[in-house]
């Protein structure tokens, strides 16, 4: 597979972002006036100890959820303007999710769990199939597709629900902690898959406590107390 | 006697009086003075058929439905007049449809009574009241075994309406037993716990239960007692039943309790935590 | 995908779910018995008025048929108005008394119809004839139980009893010609019929030319409303009653069981709406992250809702359906208790069937259904998501 490489033009642009939120009488400030861009075909790490707010960025970046202030476009779309169902249908086809606790639906099968996002956007059954099959495929998991989750381990879980995100061909993929719950070796083989997915074109924005993981992408960013204190390239791009 | 003379009896005020003997008075229930718009003081005339000749009498009286339940749904109204007045009036002669008599005594002076009275050449026949109020009662024993049927179809529903949700709440739970029983807590002490709970979530719901009841039963008397314009109780909560309703309550939420738990503990509790059976 | 997620998420908690369907059935059963209750009597009561055909009725002045000792009198008088009016076809007039059948050493008490045999409609031949002579009578099949009487038998009969004499008066030889099925006689009633003139004759001079009772049959082609009306206005001194008016009355009188019938419905279908109410609740809170996940990835919140929502109308459906033949079972049983009610007509049902009834009884439980599943699966799916994925991280 050839590398897509880093186009110039910005994906998604934040400006100024600020997240607040209540917890009981404190009001916390998550996330303190962040502004990122993020390329096309980009693989950003935003990495920061525990309570740093990469977590809320995560999930501003994504849309599903709001700041209190700033903006967030992606692709051109101002996203976190979008009322909530406008929101879900470009999630659906332009965002991939992919979390630390897998979330796969347990009564389905793996097949049905990748085949979930492209019922909802109303593709025909023989081609989401088809493309259910080939995702699984990609991801390594192509003869266990009738398994349920509770069949599968850890790893395998977050391959498909990995493929489940790359459904409907978004261009961009978050990830909060996709290493989180699995062991260094199973660790290594996700990194892998991430690094595939990223040179195939995909923009990835993942959230990590895992050094290898922040080492893989071509770009880190470092917050703390909700502000970026450092945004450096790996790759030797500027 | 003729009931139709009843029923046919009054419907018109007339104000002649026979110049030789004075009125006679009578009582009438009060539903026929409510809806006749008759009172105490008025005259009325009593006819043997409809648009006969008749006498004219006196209201002297309003006599109230008793709390009987056979008499519950008769719509008909009824006239209070002495024996010998509605004889003459119905060309009854000296005849009556029964006696009505009360012993001194006991029971020995009521059976010694009846002997001599069906010995008597007369060709009466005499009954306990208690005997004629079996026959005559045959339809409560029908509504009672109705009502009984639907009772026992609502304690077999409510048991496994409690079962199911018992179940359904101890199963949410399924984690929090997961993580006692890897702490070390013995399924039994699990098991009695929720059984505990259980058995409180019976006793108060069926303490709101019972109260709702109660309410119920008042507003039931209220509507039916309006409804059929009688005094009669239709619904009565008794302690007993109570004790029958809490009673069951507690047994059914113990059983249903001890089901639920007994089958969250009977699984590996590694597997109720992660859902994994592989 | 929706139906296959709603089942697979039902499938995977089997015994819940069989247990929450089992609970719907017992709800479903009691629901249908209801809408049977509410509804049978009335309908089998108008099907035994209008059984034979005779549309009205006509009782002694302000009374309802048999209700009272009453008779009318100048019956032939009446009989004559009658036809002279434009849409009568058949009169059938009815005179109820007792008959006292001496059998050995003991008598046998039965309640008697006299009836004009070709125009009757109370009662219908199930072995032998109609009576064709004036000493001839049929008689039900408690009679012939109690009397040990058989077809062909002679019976000697009386009208009346002087307790005074210690005798029977109006004495007949009669003999019996056919079984019946009386209809509107109460369960285990002994029933005869015989001709009219012959029990007036029995019963002596205060019964001459009176009845109890003229059942009236209007043609076909007339509208009965206008029959009614002419009746009642050519024979003031008896009261019309037509079906509807029956039918009021027996509304009136048996208004308990509608009432009764109302309440326990409304408690059958609160009952399942709150099973369903809570498994669905308990589903939901259990899943919390994979539905915030499915708000996560692109499903809608209406479609979310909609999965949970159909997981509770499949239990819903599936109990209603069990719970038909649990109900049927279950009316059958009511239904025989009910019967021995005295004094109504062993014909009468109070649980019947039909059709329109389980309809009405599914769609009230799938209504149900919609509105147990459609609160909390709006809870569920609308809890926000990035926090909700915090909390359900942290737990």
């Amino acid at each position: 597979m050839t590398d897509a490489g880093v186009s110039g033009e910005p994906l998604v642009v934040a400006r100024d972002l600020h997240r607040d939120y209540r917890m009981g009488e404190d009001l916390v400030h998550a996330v303190r006036g962040v502004s990122l861009e993020v390329a096309r075909g980009d693989y950003v790490a935003i990495v920061g100890p525990s309570g740093c707010g990469k977590s809320t960025m995560l999930n501003l970046l994504g849309g599903i959820d709001r700041p209190s202030s700033g903006s967030v476009v992606i692709d051109g779309e101002r996203v976190d303007q979008m009322r909530d169902a406008a929101a879900t249908r470009f999630r659906l086809m332009h965002v991939g999710f992919v979390f630390q606790r897998f979330y796969l639906m347990p009564a389905l099968t793996a097949i049905e769990n990748v085949e979930l996002p492209m019922a909802e956007a109303r593709l025909a059954s023989a081609a989401r199939q088809a493309r259910a099959r080939e995702l699984l495929a990609y991801v390594g998991l192509g003869g266990r597709k009738d398994h349920r989750p509770a069949q599968l381990s850890g790893g395998e879980q977050q391959r498909v629900a990995i493929a489940r995100a790359l459904a409907n061909r978004p261009q961009l993929l978050l990830a909060d902690e996709p290493t989180g719950e699995l062991d260094a070796k199973t660790g290594v083989e996700m990194i892998e898959l991430f690094a595939r997915v990223n040179r195939d074109g995909t923009t990835i924005i993942v959230v990590t406590h895992d050094e290898d993981l922040a080492r893989a992408a071509r770009r880190v960013v470092h917050m703390r107390d909700g502000v970026i204190v450092d945004d450096r390239r790996q790759d030797g791009g500027a | 006697m003729h009931l139709v003379l009843l029923a046919a009896a009054v419907l018109q005020t007339i104000d002649s009086i026979s110049p030789h003997r004075p009125p006679r008075t009578v009582a009438i229930d009060e539903r026929l003075a409510a809806d006749a718009h008759i009172a105490v003081g008025d005259r009325i005339v009593l006819t043997r058929a409809p648009g006969g000749a008749g006498d004219t009498v006196i209201v002297s009286g309003l006599v109230a439905r008793r709390a009987d339940p056979s008499e519950v749904a008769r719509a008909e109204y009824r006239v209070r007049m002495h024996l010998d007045e509605l004889q003459a009036l119905t060309d009854y002669g000296d005849r009556v449809d029964r006696f009505a008599i009360a012993t001194r005594g006991g029971a020995a002076a009521t059976d010694s009574a009846m002997r001599q009275i069906n010995a008597a050449a007369f060709g009466f026949q005499a009954y306990r009241s208690r005997d004629i109020a079996v026959e005559t009662s045959r339809t409560f024993l029908v509504v009672s075994r109705f009502h009984r049927a639907i009772g026992v179809i609502t304690i077999v529903a409510s048991a496994i309406f409690l079962l199911c949700i018992m179940l359904l709440k101890v199963d949410e739970r399924r984690r929090d037993v997961a993580a006692l029983r890897l702490l070390g807590i013995s399924a039994g002490s699990i098991v009695r716990s929720v059984m505990i709970e259980a058995a409180l979530v019976a006793v108060v719901g069926s303490g709101v239960g019972v109260a709702i009841g109660w309410l119920t039963s008042l507003f039931i008397n209220w509507h039916y007692r309006s409804v059929y314009r009688t005094p009669l109780a239709f619904s009565v909560v008794t302690p007993g039943i109570v004790l029958l309703a809490v009673s069951l309550s507690l047994a059914l939420g113990l059983v249903a309790g001890f089901v639920a738990a007994q089958r969250l503990v009977r699984m590996p509790a590694l597997r109720l935590l992660t859902g994994r059976t592989a | 995908m929706l139906f296959r997620l709603a089942w697979a998420t039902l499938s995977r908690h089997r015994s819940r779910t069989l247990l929450a369907m089992l609970g719907v059935a017992v709800s479903a059963a009691m629901l249908l018995d209801m809408v049977m209750l509410s509804s049978g009597m009335r309908a089998s009561f108008k099907d035994l008025l209008l059984s034979r055909g005779f549309q009205l009725r006509l009782a002694p002045k302000g009374t309802l048929p048999f209700d009272t000792d009453a008779t009318i009198g100048d019956a032939s008088d009446i009989v004559r108005v009658l036809r002279s009016i434009d849409g009568v076809t058949t009169i059938s007039p009815v005179l109820g008394g007792q008959l006292h059948v001496v059998r050995g050493d003991r008598t046998v008490t039965a309640t008697a119809l006299g009836v004009i045999p070709a125009a009757q409609g109370d009662y219908e031949i199930t072995q032998g004839r109609t009576p064709a002579a004036p000493n001839e009578l049929v008689a039900s099949d408690d009679f012939l139980a109690a009397s040990g009487a058989r077809l062909g038998d002679t019976l000697v009969a009386a009208a009346g009893y002087d307790p005074q004499l210690r005798s029977f008066t109006g004495r007949r030889t009669l003999t019996l010609v056919g079984r019946a099925h009386f209809l509107y006689m109460s369960a285990e009633q002994k029933s005869v019929a015989l001709p009219l003139e012959t029990l007036q004759a029995m019963q002596g001079a205060a019964s001459r030319d009176r009845v109890s009772l003229f059942m009236v049959r209007a043609a076909p082609s007339a509208n009965v409303d206008s029959v009614f009306k002419r009746i009642e206005t050519a024979l003031p001194r008896v009261t019309a009653i037509s079906t509807e008016t029956a039918m009021r009355q027996v509304d009136e009188r048996l208004s308990y069981f509608r009432q009764l019938a109302l309440i326990l419905g409304a408690v059958s279908l609160a009952v399942g709406f709150l099973l369903v109410t809570t498994l669905v609740t308990v589903s939901v809170n259990e899943r919390l992250g994979e539905i915030i996940v499915m708000r996560a990835i692109g499903v809608a919140k209406q479609r979310v809702v909609l999965q949970i929502v159909l997981e509770g109308i499949a239990i819903m459906i599936v109990g209603a359906v069990a719970g038909l033949g649990l109900g049927l079972v279950t009316a059958r049983y009511l239904n025989s208790i009910l019967a021995s009610f005295p004094g109504l007509p062993a014909a009468i049902d109070f649980f019947l069937f039909e059709p329109r009834d389980a309809w009405t009884a599914l769609g009230l439980l799938t209504g149900a259904g919609i509105l147990a599943g459609i609160y909390p699966s709006w809870r569920g799916a609308s809890l926000p998501i990035a926090i909700t994925l915090r909390e359900e991280a942290v737990g």
